[in-house]
């Protein structure tokens, strides 16, 4: 028998029907029910536009929708003959606020969503705290707005860099909010310092202390997750960052990308209508997010973590909590490394000139967004986006399911609604 | 000259750029005592399902009284009414917990919650979260499926005719509602919002999607996207436009509600005057640079680096109605201006394709709220100025000689 699981403590709105037997979940499809139209708002309009329209199409990750629509036109630039090189000062701005946004994202799906959700599936106390989620998000989000204006929905980055030129007081004032967000994570997350955490080598580690960061940890042992949720073991990174490798990973093995190989197909819904379309690259599934991108990385803790628990819910919530304190260091870098007297925007030829297309692609908090656009003299004639949860969270037949939903298949109802979560659905991007 | 000089005088003395902020001795003893008999018999009631005491919250974070009150004197100040009601507002921001408020998501981008997550003031997450009584709210509370579901129907009728229903998102209407459609049985979010507004109190319209239509409504409007507004009558409706809504305004427009049983003073699209009662321009911060017709011409230029007006590279501050060249965002830090980026004009109806960004102003042809449509700077004749016209066409001009004088200089 089919039946219908609502699921709203995610962002935006989504269904899944799950094909039960045995007490145990067979298959299960997923729909999205919403949509706005974005691709066809964004047609016929100036391609600037672009850059206040297209961080709408997300509330969480408007600033990865923002990066990736300057990169798409900064792509159809080269492309039509005018490259445009940033300067490394435009360039540390972006990612710096991109990683806030990443942060903001994470602590959040940490104390709003999983916490609250693996409490009501275990016996250890672990309390939910969602205002600490609140809390740490808004301060990431204050060291977004010191750059980027304001967060949600920033339009600062523009073709050529940004519009913003910090002085000292600004750089401080980031990195006071920063500093104020390392000591919470230290505080209230982890329970030792910034600098331990990032040496930590083993799971084994975790028993050495008592913090949020070890009681999910026990949690999800307990609840067995460690031993459920397995998908794909295939990771895909796509934007090209400091802070990350872009490749395709098959376990920890890493090979090359391009993201011209990726394209997306309707999504499977026998029952209802849905919006969503799955994402592939090279017409196969393969999971986004945190983990491929901790692995990408090398991390002794994460590399390790998958060779006892492979890609397990385990391993896919703790590696998004250990890209927090990665990020965080990595952010620190950033911060001491600005160099203010350099330009903040090149100067670029009128947006007029281009008739090229381009595509723009960015780690956003769970996983690549990519944006392609066509230009007739400046003007949009298509545009297109691909976002990290249609890579995971796609709905396909039971031939050739989707990483989730290879990840719920032959668990208990229970289960497969808590793992659902551990890939962090977004809705409102997927359907956009 | 001293037309010149009459013609600035008149557009920022005109009733267009200003609100009534004095109403007169006699309204506001009227007011108070309203307000303190109201506040009075909230105090008499219980809170609502144990919610937490702000009073005790305030102690168990430190925060102190003093602070409090400094809060509350910014949030009198910014709902326009004397500081004699200071201590009124505190009160009211104490009985938050008797005020039981719905939340419904439409077509929307989540982002209006996620401001709201970061809303204003000391502590106020713990407000917003913990003391307001958020009965339901689907990405925020614990409950998901048919639980949140059945909490929402227990919601509404436990509370029947006394909840604010605060509403993000529009309402598609295309293709019989089925862009969007909510909860087991699929009802679409047109019939789901009238159901959930029918016994509310007054209905909030957060965010301009949820006001005008916002984003999805931009032409063509591939869903049949409308406003709440459009949708619900004879209700008390509150409109709080900009993408995102600022908190400091949801925040401001519950505490009138619990201060006054009643709705804030409301503009012509149904705006709260003490937010939407006038423009961007008339506070913002680079006032000054316009004023002394110094403008940003390009990018990166010297103009930017030094912080001039933005009104030539497409600002729509000197249009559009709002609050937050003074409240700001993310509890202050920062607002489009504040980073070179000008006003994008997002709590003005449609300014998705009227507005449009990178278009300036000039070259929109929009109608200015006060009348006349807008040419491009330069093109601006004294006599064919509206208000608005006459400070920017003056400003211009000296831009113009400015630059003269400037080339001299350098030479």
């Amino acid at each position: 028998m089919i039946t219908k699981q609502l699921l709203e403590h995610i962002e935006g709105e989504a269904s899944v029907y799950f094909d039960i037997k045995d007490d145990k979940v067979d298959f299960a499809t997923i729909t999205f029910p919403h949509f706005r139209g974005m691709e066809s708002i964004l047609k016929g309009k100036n391609a600037l536009d672009a850059l206040v329209i297209t961080p709408r199409v997300c509330g969480i990750c408007g600033h990865a929708h923002l990066m990736a629509a300057v990169r798409a036109i900064e792509d159809a630039y080269k492309n039509a003959g005018f490259e445009i090189k940033l300067t490394q000062k435009a360039q540390k701005i972006r990612e710096f606020t991109l990683i806030m946004e990443m942060i903001q994202n994470h602590f959040k799906w940490l104390y709003m969503v999983i916490i609250p959700e693996l409490v009501k599936l275990i016996s250890i106390k672990l309390e939910k705290t969602p205002l600490k989620g609140a809390y740490a998000a808004s301060l990431s989000a204050k060291a977004i707005a010191v750059f980027g204006g304001q967060w949600p929905h920033s339009s600062y980055m523009i073709p050529g860099g940004v519009t913003s030129d910090p002085t000292f007081i600004e750089i401080m004032q980031a990195r006071s909010q920063l500093e104020e967000l390392i000591k919470f994570f230290e505080k209230e997350t982890l329970g030792i310092s910034l600098d331990k955490f990032l040496t930590l080598e083993s799971c084994k580690d975790f028993n050495g202390f008592s913090s949020d960061l070890t009681n999910l940890e026990k949690g999800l042992i307990e609840t067995g997750m460690h031993t459920k949720g397995f998908a794909k073991d295939q990771f895909i990174v796509l934007g090209e960052h400091g802070f990350t490798n872009s490749s395709k990973l098959k376990g920890t093995r890493t090979f090359g990308i391009n993201s011209k190989y990726v394209s997306d197909t309707d999504a499977y819904s026998p029952q209802e209508i849905t919006y969503a379309k799955n994402a592939l690259y090279k017409n196969e599934y393969y999971e986004a997010g945190p983990l491929g991108r901790m692995l990408s990385q090398s991390v002794p803790l994460i590399k390790n973590m998958h060779r006892r628990y492979k890609d397990s819910a385990y391993s896919r919530v703790m590696a998004r909590v250990f890209e927090i304190g990665y990020l965080l260091e990595y952010s620190k870098i950033l911060l001491d490394n600005f160099d203010i007297d350099e330009d903040s925007v090149v100067t670029v030829t009128d947006i007029k000139q281009i008739s090229a297309t381009g595509i723009g692609v960015v780690e956003a908090p769970r996983g690549p967004l990519l944006h392609k656009i066509e230009l007739k003299n400046g003007m949009i004639s298509q545009y297109h986006i691909t976002t990290p949860t249609q890579f995971n969270i796609g709905s396909s037949t039971p031939q050739t399911p989707t990483p989730v939903q290879q990840a719920m298949q032959g668990l208990a109802k229970k289960d497969a609604l808590f793992i659902f979560r551990t890939f962090d659905v977004c809705s409102v991007c997927t359907t956009h | 000259m001293s037309d010149r000089i009459e013609g600035v005088k008149k557009l920022f003395t005109s009733k267009s750029a200003r609100v009534e902020t004095n109403k007169g001795d006699a309204y506001y003893d009227k007011l108070f005592q309203t307000c303190q008999a109201r506040i009075e018999e909230l105090k008499t009631q219980q809170p609502i399902n144990n919610r937490l005491d702000i009073g005790d919250v305030l102690e168990t974070q430190g925060i102190e009284r003093r602070d409090f009150l400094k809060w509350a004197s910014a949030v009198t100040g910014m709902l326009m009414l004397p500081a004699s009601f200071t201590p009124l507002v505190a009160d009211a921001a104490l009985m938050m917990n008797r005020a039981p408020v719905i939340w419904l998501e439409l077509q929307d981008c989540a982002g209006n919650s996620e401001a709201l997550l970061r809303s204003d003031g000391p502590k106020i997450d713990e407000i917003v979260l913990d003391i307001i009584s958020l009965e339901f709210h689907e990405t925020l509370q614990a409950a998901s499926g048919h639980q949140a579901e059945k909490q929402l129907e227990e919601a509404i009728e436990h509370f029947k005719d006394k909840y604010l229903l605060f509403v993000e998102g529009s309402v598609p209407l295309g293709m019989n509602g089925q862009f969007g459609t909510i909860g087991a049985s699929g009802e679409t979010m047109h019939d789901h919002l009238v159901r959930v507004a029918k016994h509310s109190a007054a209905v909030v319209a957060v965010g301009s999607c949820a006001t005008f239509g916002g984003v999805p409504a931009a032409a063509p409007n591939p869903t049949g996207a409308v406003g709440v507004m459009d949708v619900i009558k004879g209700k008390p409706l509150i409109n709080i436009p900009a993408c995102p809504a600022n908190p400091a305004n949801m925040v401001g427009v519950i505490i009138h509600y619990i201060l006054t049983g009643q709705v804030p003073e409301l503009d012509s699209l149904l705006r709260p005057k003490f937010a939407f009662g006038y423009r961007i321009h008339d506070n913002c911060e680079r006032r000054a640079h316009f004023d002394a017709g110094e403008y940003v011409e390009e990018w990166g230029d010297e103009g930017a680096k030094n912080n001039f007006c933005l009104y030539k590279m497409g600002c729509k501050g000197p249009m559009t109605f709002n609050n937050c060249s003074i409240v700001r965002y993310n509890e202050g830090v920062n607002w489009p201006i504040g980073v070179g980026r000008g006003c994008i004009g997002c709590s003005e109806p449609d300014f998705w394709d009227k507005y449009a960004y990178e278009r300036p102003m000039a070259d929109a042809k929009i109608k200015a709220p006060t009348g006349g449509v807008e040419k491009t700077v330069d093109e601006f004749g004294l006599g064919l100025l509206t208000a608005a016209g006459i400070g920017i066409g003056i400003h211009a001009a000296a831009s113009a000689f400015a630059g003269k004088k400037e080339d001299g200089g350098e030479a």
